[in-house]
């Protein structure tokens, strides 16, 4: 009888720490949206992939009519800045004259999900409370973003206790190896938006590129027949690549945390065996079956890719 | 059998002896021409030089062969006739593929620009922003004509497979922040069965 009292003690004890350790989860992600979103901050922080590291400068402010302003550029090499000033996002890089889109989010290399609705993962990721440690000089709280199962990476993140904002990130596979790592170096919180970023307002942002719709939704020669669970459809479209000048028929997938490129292409070999590279956890699958070129680009595992090259299948083409 | 002969075969074989009579010695004495066979397996051991299939006594096969070889008159002009050909066919090809490759780039600039100038009232599109100028050291010409099944041609499809692989891994980036506008139109579509652009800014500066 005791025992049982103890077992029971034991169960309740344990059920409530399971209770509070998954509830805030959640909670700690939906603060960081938050402090994304609203702080004024100025950080520094270091992305580190196949053991290079690159260097960024981040500013975020939100100016006295509650439009949020943003700065993030990269500062090693040549310039990559990316500007926003509100809903419209304008990139400064090498390879392109400068753009803008319309769009709430910057592209960079902290996932844009993070400041946005956090919830729309939870049917493929569960979120976990793991504990506490040490990161940039303050108490931080790491929180799991795990794959709810094996065909994806897992995201961990340390909050700041204090402020709820990134300090550290990695993307690590299923076996625990860490493929990518972003860690801050410097954080400063203020109550005013800094001045670096209210310069935005002086500054005359690149031309508007406006996308006609249909041009991100044509119909493809091909289908693609497995994709990992959660993934939506994003844009297909056909282009030629920037740098080879190849025409690809492409569709971009998306589960809100990582997004996953299809490009197909007719070949002039016949046949070449998969093939891939890794840049941090991004993966490049390129392979040759039949005369048709099938490449897959995402922060996926290489197993995923290759079972979704292969699902390719050509459309039989369409009777007159 | 003294050390010091060993060594002067050691020295033989590495090429540091320079006195004659210790050749003349080696290949007199049984016991030392063995060793002299067998310092140079070793040394071919080591250097990786081994054929695939190893054949111990190769002393008396050279020998055999040498003695078996009719005497060579006159193909031998011929030979570099045609290798003196050869030199000279692949520099003729080197400059002409890239002349045309250059050509074709410049082309291609010509029909860009005039193409930009045409449409320049028009919306630009995707495939128009794309076309960039290539990072320096990417754009070298690597698709010559013909090609040789060597090391050569395997290193050039290593580098053009390294060059795929980057041109889309950027192609990739790129898509990503062009298609971010599409997700924002699939999200406010999932809220309001709104299609139109002008709509998703409205709703935006509502927030």
């Amino acid at each position: 009888m005791k025992l049982l009292s103890y077992v029971v003690l034991l169960l309740s004890i344990s059920l409530s720490a399971v209770a509070e350790e998954s509830e805030p989860a959640k909670v700690w992600l939906e603060r960081l949206s938050s402090s994304l979103n609203k702080l004024n901050f100025s950080t520094s922080f270091v992305v580190v992939k196949n053991n290079q590291a690159q260097p960024y400068h981040w500013f975020h402010g939100v100016d006295e009519n509650g439009k949020e302003l943003e700065i993030l550029s990269l500062l090693n090499g040549p310039r990559r800045d990316i500007l926003r000033k509100d809903n419209v996002v304008s990139y400064i890089e090498p390879e392109l004259p400068p753009y803008s889109v319309t769009s709430q989010k910057i592209s960079g290399p902290i996932p844009a999900i993070l400041a946005g609705d956090i919830s729309q993962l939870e049917k493929i990721y569960d979120f976990i409370s793991v504990g506490r440690s040490r990161i940039l000089g303050r108490p931080a709280q790491l929180i799991r973003i795990e794959p709810k199962n094996a065909h994806r990476y897992a995201y961990w993140l340390w909050l700041d206790q204090q402020s709820s904002m990134l300090l550290k990130l990695s993307i690590v596979t299923k076996q625990g190896q860490q493929l990518e790592q972003i860690q801050f170096t410097h954080l400063d919180i203020t109550d005013k938006p800094s001045e670096s970023v209210l310069q935005l307002h002086e500054t005359e942002l690149p031309m508007l590129v406006d996308i006609p719709e249909e041009y991100q939704q044509q119909e493809l020669q091909w289908d693609v027949n497995w994709l990992p669970e959660g993934f939506k459809q994003v844009n297909s479209n056909r282009h030629k690549i920037s740098l080879t000048k190849q025409p690809v028929e492409f569709v971009l997938f998306s589960d809100g945390l990582v997004d996953i490129s299809i490009y197909v292409n007719a070949s002039k070999e016949k046949q070449r065996n998969a093939d891939f590279a890794m840049e941090g956890a991004t993966l490049v699958l390129n392979q040759v079956n039949d005369g048709i070129e099938v490449s897959v680009v995402g922060k996926i595992p290489s197993k995923t890719a290759k079972t979704i090259a292969d699902s390719i299948i050509i459309k039989p083409p369409k009777a007159p | 059998m003294s050390e010091s002969k060993f060594e002067t075969v050691s020295s033989c074989v590495d090429n540091f002896q320079h006195n004659e009579n210790a050749f003349d010695e080696i290949l007199n004495d049984e016991h030392l021409s063995t060793t002299w066979d067998r310092y140079h397996l070793i040394g071919d051991v080591l250097r990786n030089d081994i054929p695939d299939i190893l054949q111990l006594d190769l002393s008396s096969e050279i020998a055999n062969a040498i003695a078996d070889e009719p005497t060579i008159l006159a193909p031998k002009a011929n030979n570099i006739f045609v290798l003196k050909l050869k030199a000279k066919v692949v520099e003729f090809a080197k400059p002409f593929g890239q002349l045309a490759i250059a050509a074709s780039a410049a082309g291609l600039m010509v029909l860009g620009v005039q193409s930009n100038v045409a449409q320049n009232n028009e919306t630009i599109l995707p495939s128009q922003i794309v076309q960039t100028i290539p990072m320096a050291g990417i754009a070298e010409p690597v698709s010559l004509n013909f090609q040789q099944p060597d090391i050569a041609s395997q290193k050039q499809a290593f580098i053009e497979q390294q060059r795929r692989f980057h041109a889309l891994l950027s192609d990739h980036k790129q898509q990503i922040k062009l298609g971010s506008l599409a997700a924002n139109l699939n999200e406010t579509n999932n809220q309001s069965e709104t299609s139109n652009i002008d709509n998703t800014k409205a709703n935006k500066s509502n927030k």
